[in-house]
């Protein structure tokens, strides 16, 4: 029982029961206890006390089979428990020294080594439960691809487990893409998308007609410059007299709804004709242009746009 | 307060320092300064008031800054009054820059019916182009100002109409004396509907015929002329003076050659001042001066025109009349209610206009009224389109009609009920009965490729087109074109290509 004196020193001693210095210590613990006292002390029977002490025998010896449990202090189950993260650091830890220990073990190249999806950063946080580093992270991820490249069949089964214990859950990389392929009617069906506008494209084998909605590709659209994007996939190959389109478009404006069937279209036509995909990759067919417009903040006028400064 | 006044010397003391601008500048000349007589005024004088202090605003005046405007400088006269009209509705026809294609083809009796040439372009004419302009058959805006020489593409569609004008003129195999066609033209935008007109005008006029036309429907619902109730009818008619009277100058003038030919052979009571050996162009010129017999004179030269025999006593100098074609542009704005106003103020349908319902009624009875054959065109245009509820229906039931739909059967268009279709409009559309054959409707489409191939070879040797017209080049323009519309086709064909020009990437 440690009590709160103000004599640190003594304190410790008497947690150790050392009484070599006896003629001393009363002196001063008398003039500090003069100003102070304590319920649990009690002043007058100190001499008498020290005196049993003295005549009782030395402590047992220590039976080290039957070993108290309880440690003098708790001392805690990782070494890296005062670091900033300790639980990130034993992580680290107990993957080099997997590595170390596997480092023998022949490899495979990067490209060979099976297809892993790793946690991603946000999701590592949640996992450990501590702000991990971008940094940090990848170094650690660094190491775990170096065990991936283990040869697949000599990987140990503590490797395998650890690995499998940082893989994101639902395992994406083990999806299958089903490759679309033309219909028993020789249609290829595939969508595209630009700004607000979504295009379904209908390509089958023809003379070069082109229905949009119902109507001609002319009520369609009216401006040349938007027909010969809608159709630029079939141009730039020369492919417009090969094939007929039916396509419906819904949503957006004029060019949005034309770059969006640019895109149905080249992605219908590499259902026909795979090879074409450097040229129309080329052409910028097949690029997805993925902007949207940019919300309204509050505070702005628009996305961007502050109010006009007014001095008062 | 102290009066203005010295007491002593009789001088105004000056309360306000006097203008300092008519002095010189210092600089010019030293400045003398003598002492005032008097001191009191300057102590009497209000403070002056700090440069640039804030004056008081008044009680509601405005605070915004006000800059003086910049002074619009003189700009060159406006052009004349309806100058700018005019340019608008100018009407050019050849342009001196474009190349002469060699080894074009006029348009004749033989060529027009050609089946070799389809697909080529065909010029019209020199001296039918008076003709041409005098029935307004040409429209600003159609591009005729780019060529040489105006021209038109001998498409299928043309190739038909000849034929049948050939059978109408009572030449060739199957001649049909007498028949009369009558049709509906519609189309996408730039189908070439009214060139297709100006192409049945052309050969009415190869064949000698008498052409009629109204080259824009609207001008007579607009409320443009001056209109005027015929007493004694029930519902109220109305006779539009001054259009019919444009109508017999153009008339006139377009076929001035045939209605010369001609002598009136029928007793018109209505006309007292008519000679009994004038021509018809005479009859024709009456209406000209005084607008008020303008309708009369129409009436009259529409019975010369289908008389198939002369009044008796009158037979001496009758000829068989010729054939008649009759056009109108813009069909859409005679089926509804004109801008004229009845009496009460209520509107005026278009068919209770008599110029109007004339034209109408030869799709119902034309058979009956050109007893001499001919046709009757009529097309729609959407380019001055009125939206119409009726006659986009009544144009769908004919379309189902001639695909073989029976009025009976439930996939026959019908308006919506509440949706106040316009009844004389349905009754105009529906089947005739008896001797009288059903107006068609045609619809004119988009070109071949072939035919496409020709119109832009034209393009190139007309030196507007400096591309290579191959099988690919026309494919790719056909398709953009959605499908051959020759007025797109166009577009793509006088359209000048930059310098940068997009060159197929192939592997």
């Amino acid at each position: 029982m440690a009590r709160p004196t103000p004599n640190g020193l003594t304190q410790a001693f008497q947690a150790l029961r050392l009484h070599s210095s006896t003629t001393s210590r009363p002196v001063t613990r008398c003039l500090a206890r003069q100003t102070r006292t304590y319920a649990t002390e009690v002043e007058g029977q100190q001499p008498s006390a020290l005196a049993t002490q003295e005549q009782a025998p030395a402590a047992p010896e220590i039976d080290f089979t039957n070993f108290s449990r309880r440690p003098a202090r708790i001392v805690p189950a990782s070494p890296s428990y005062f670091s900033g993260s300790p639980r990130f650091i034993d992580h680290v830890l107990k993957l080099e020294s997997l590595q170390a220990k596997y480092a023998s073990l022949p490899t495979v190249a990067a490209g060979d080594a099976p297809r892993m999806a790793w946690f991603k950063l946000a999701q590592f946080r949640d996992y450990v439960g501590e702000p991990v580093p971008m940094k940090k992270y990848k170094s650690l991820v660094k190491i775990l691809q170096r065990l991936n490249r283990i040869q697949p069949e000599m990987v140990p089964g503590d490797v395998k487990r650890t690995l499998e214990s940082f893989l994101r859950p639902g395992n994406p990389y083990a999806v299958q893409h089903v490759q679309r392929t033309v219909d028993e009617n020789g249609r290829a069906r595939a969508k595209g998308k630009r700004k607000e506008s979504t295009a379904v494209v209908q390509l089958v084998e023809g003379e070069g007609e082109v229905i949009v909605n119902g109507k001609s590709l002319v009520e369609a659209f009216q401006r040349v410059h938007d027909r010969e994007s809608a159709l630029w996939a079939l141009r730039c190959t020369q492919r417009l007299d090969k094939y007929n389109a039916w396509i419906t478009v819904r949503g957006g404006g004029v060019t949005g709804q034309a770059e969006a069937i640019t895109l149905a279209i080249g992605r219908a036509l590499l259902m026909h004709e795979p090879a074409l995909k450097p040229v129309l990759r080329k052409a910028g067919v097949i690029t997805v242009d993925a902007r949207r417009v940019e919300r309204k903040k509050p505070g702005h006028v628009k996305a961007r746009k502050m109010p006009t400064w007014v001095k008062r | 307060m102290a009066s203005s006044w010295c007491w002593s010397c009789l001088s105004r003391l000056r309360a306000t320092p006097t203008p300092r601008a008519i002095l010189p500048p210092q600089s010019i000349t030293p400045r003398i300064t003598t002492a005032s007589f008097h001191s009191s005024a300057v102590q009497y004088a209000n403070p002056t008031k700090k440069k640039g202090a804030l004056v008081a605003v008044k009680y509601r005046q405005g605070q915004t800054l006000r800059r003086k405007k910049k002074k619009t400088t003189e700009r060159a006269r406006p052009p004349a009054v309806g100058e700018r009209k005019a340019l608008r509705k100018r009407i050019v026809l050849s342009n001196p820059n474009a190349l002469e294609v060699e080894g074009m083809q006029d348009l004749s009796s033989e060529t027009m019916v050609d089946a070799r040439l389809r697909g080529s372009v065909l010029g019209l004419p020199v001296p039918m182009l008076d003709q041409l302009r005098a029935v307004q058959a040409f429209k600003p805006k159609q591009g005729w100002s780019i060529f040489r020489r105006p021209g038109t593409v001998l498409r299928r569609d043309t190739l038909e109409m000849a034929r049948l004008f050939e059978k109408i003129s009572g030449e060739g195999d199957a001649a049909e004396k007498g028949k009369v066609v009558k049709k509906i033209v519609t189309g996408l935008k730039g189908s070439g509907k009214t060139v297709h007109l100006l192409q049945a005008m052309a050969m009415g006029f190869v064949k000698k015929w008498v052409v009629v036309t109204v080259p824009d429907a609207r001008e007579l619902v607009s409320g443009d002329t001056s209109y005027s109730p015929i007493e004694g009818t029930n519902p109220p008619q109305y006779v539009q003076p001054n259009a019919v009277s444009a109508l017999l100058m153009r008339t006139v003038e377009a076929n001035r050659q045939v209605l010369a030919s001609l002598k009136v052979s029928q007793k018109h009571s209505a006309l007292p001042s008519l000679k009994a050996s004038s021509t018809l162009e005479d009859l024709a010129k009456l209406g000209f001066q005084d607008a008020a017999v303008a309708w009369p004179v129409f009436q009259a030269l529409w019975t010369e025109l289908t008389a198939t025999a002369a009044a008796p006593g009158m037979e001496k100098d009758f000829k068989p009349r010729p054939p008649m074609l009759v056009t109108v542009d813009g069909i859409a704005h005679w089926m509804k209610e004109s801008a004229y106003r009845a009496a009460d103020y209520s509107p005026v349908h278009a068919h209770d206009l008599v110029f109007v319902k004339h034209f109408i009624s030869l799709l119902q009875n034309g058979q009956a009224s050109l007893k001499n054959g001919g046709m009757v065109l009529y097309a729609t245009s959407t380019s001055n389109n009125p939206a119409i509820y009726t006659l986009d229906i009544a144009l769908e039931q004919l379309a189902a009609r001639q695909a073989g739909v029976s009025p009976s059967s439930p996939d026959y268009p019908a308006p919506e009920a509440y949706s106040g279709a316009d009844a004389r409009i349905l009754e105009l559309f529906k089947p005739t009965t008896g001797k009288e054959p059903q107006f068609e409707l045609q619809t004119l489409g988009g070109l071949t490729r072939d035919e496409a191939r020709g119109y832009l070879e034209y393009f190139a040797r007309s030196g507007l087109l400096r591309e290579e017209v191959n099988e690919t080049w026309v494919g790719e323009k056909w398709s953009l074109s959605g499908g051959g519309i020759i007025g797109e086709l166009e577009k793509l064909g006088r359209h000048v290509r930059s310098t940068a020009q997009t060159t197929p990437v192939l592997n």
